[in-house]
């Protein structure tokens, strides 16, 4: 085995057996603490094929700064489990996140315990099998958790944010091994969320939004827009949330009943930004004396003794997403981010 | 076995070597640079004091990002390698 690993894009290790591979991927700092498939020369070479056409080079990824190799990306994915038909969509998200707005460093050496959060639009969801409904945030699909992971290991691997060391996240969070989901469309009554930034139905897109995991909103007994607006704000109104500083976005996810519910009612997804916005608040009173000394120094202070969680209507996301049951999802971003769309790349 | 190192990258072109000249912390100019987060002043500040038992600190610069969460700009990063020899910086929280 060579010792110098970091300086050679292939390596020959011996002839290990899972296990010993696995001892060794973590000796190496590869894992995430879950088992890793070993990314042969072989396997990788199955990755690269279905990324033919995607040639457009990848700036450094941070905090390491250094430019990955679509076979160094690959091992990845093949690490983390992926079909070797989920790459283009990990490369999608890869690129998501390297979009200046998006802030990588940023995310990834912050205190605060965000991850990428990865939603995924178009036809691509079906043909790859991606959970839009049911425990879609949660186990049990090989596309949502491996899509995830890929890009996490590329973060750590490549990007080199190391828990502890790059990484400084005072907790983290789960999401840090996998959030990876698809909008289900097709129990949305609006139109797409990638439709409406711009892109054709038929495209297929990832967006990524530097996040934490989802916060739950349980509203069972509102029957009304009313209702269910009233317990998706004061949800949504958290004094102890990044967003407290106003200066980033966040996804509101809707669980298809909600949805259906504010539709009936005559809400268009504007409407909704528009009604959250406004109701979505945090009364001083909520907020300690020293934190609004310290929003007030950066130079943020309330309307009307109420603090606003986002700079505009425009600034929170909505999307559906889940299966029956009337719960929905609020996900706070880091803050100092931007929500970013990239169309996935086809194969030639 | 052979596999493809998961943690392979190339450098950028473009990428710096850093200067090898020792720091004269007497004489060289000096910037606090501060990444705005709570207390980060405080410990530039208590930096300031310590230099100030080894040299004159009126000269030495105090700069500050505009969001804890943001990279600095470019233009402040461009006036401060440009007008100072080392830069200390506190990563307050």
């Amino acid at each position: 085995m060579q010792d110098d690993v970091e300086e050679l894009e292939v390596l020959e290790i011996g002839d290990l057996d899972f296990d010993q591979w696995n001892e060794y991927a973590i000796e190496q700092g590869w894992s995430d603490g879950m088992p890793l498939l070993p990314p042969t020369e072989t396997a990788v070479a199955r990755f690269t094929a279905v990324s033919r056409g995607d040639n457009e080079p990848f700036p450094p990824i941070s905090p390491r700064r250094v430019i990955p190799t679509l076979d160094s990306l690959a091992a990845n994915a093949v690490m983390a489990g992926c079909r070797p038909e989920y790459f283009p969509v990990v490369l999608a998200a890869l690129r998501g996140v390297l979009e200046p707005d998006y802030n990588l460093h940023g995310s990834l050496a912050t205190t605060h315990p965000c991850a990428p959060v990865i939603m995924v639009n178009g036809p691509l969801r079906k043909q790859l099998e991606i959970n839009c409904s049911s425990n879609c945030f949660g186990q049990g699909t090989r596309a949502n958790a491996t899509i995830g992971r890929a890009l996490e290991l590329i973060l750590l691997n490549i990007g080199g944010a190391k828990p502890g060391i790059m990484d400084r996240s005072t907790q983290g969070s789960p999401a840090k091994f996998s959030f990876c989901f698809g909008e289900n469309e097709e129990e949305s009554p609006w139109e797409p969320y990638h439709v409406r930034r711009g892109f054709s139905a038929s495209d297929s897109v990832v967006t990524v939004m530097s996040g934490e995991p989802p916060h739950n909103i349980n509203d069972h007994a509102s029957f009304s827009a009313e209702g269910i607006l009233t317990t998706i704000s004061q949800s949504i109104a958290q004094p102890g949330s990044n967003l407290m500083y106003g200066k980033g976005p966040f996804m509101l996810v809707l669980g298809p009943e909600h949805a259906a519910t504010l539709k009936r009612d005559g809400l268009s997804i504007g409407d909704i930004q528009q009604e959250v916005f406004q109701r979505a608040r945090v009364h001083v009173s909520r907020v300690s004396k020293e934190n609004q000394r310290e929003y007030a120094g950066a130079d943020r202070f309330p309307e009307n003794d109420y603090y606003t969680v986002c700079p505009g209507p425009e600034d929170i996301h909505v999307a559906v997403a889940g299966g029956p049951g009337k719960h929905s999802a609020y996900i706070p971003s880091f803050g100092g981010t931007a929500v970013c769309s990239v169309r996935v790349s086809q194969p030639a | 076995m052979r596999i493809v190192n998961p943690s392979f990258g190339l450098m950028p072109p473009e990428a710096e070597q850093i200067s090898t000249r020792p720091v004269d912390w007497v004489h060289d100019p000096i910037v606090l640079f501060s990444n705005s987060k709570p207390n980060a002043r405080e410990l530039l500040e208590g930096v300031r004091d310590k230099l100030g038992e080894i040299r004159n600190v009126d000269d030495v610069g105090f700069v500050y990002k505009d969001s804890a969460s943001q990279p600095a700009p470019a233009a402040i990063i461009d006036q401060v390698s440009g007008k100072y020899r080392v830069a200390l910086l506190a990563l307050g929280d």
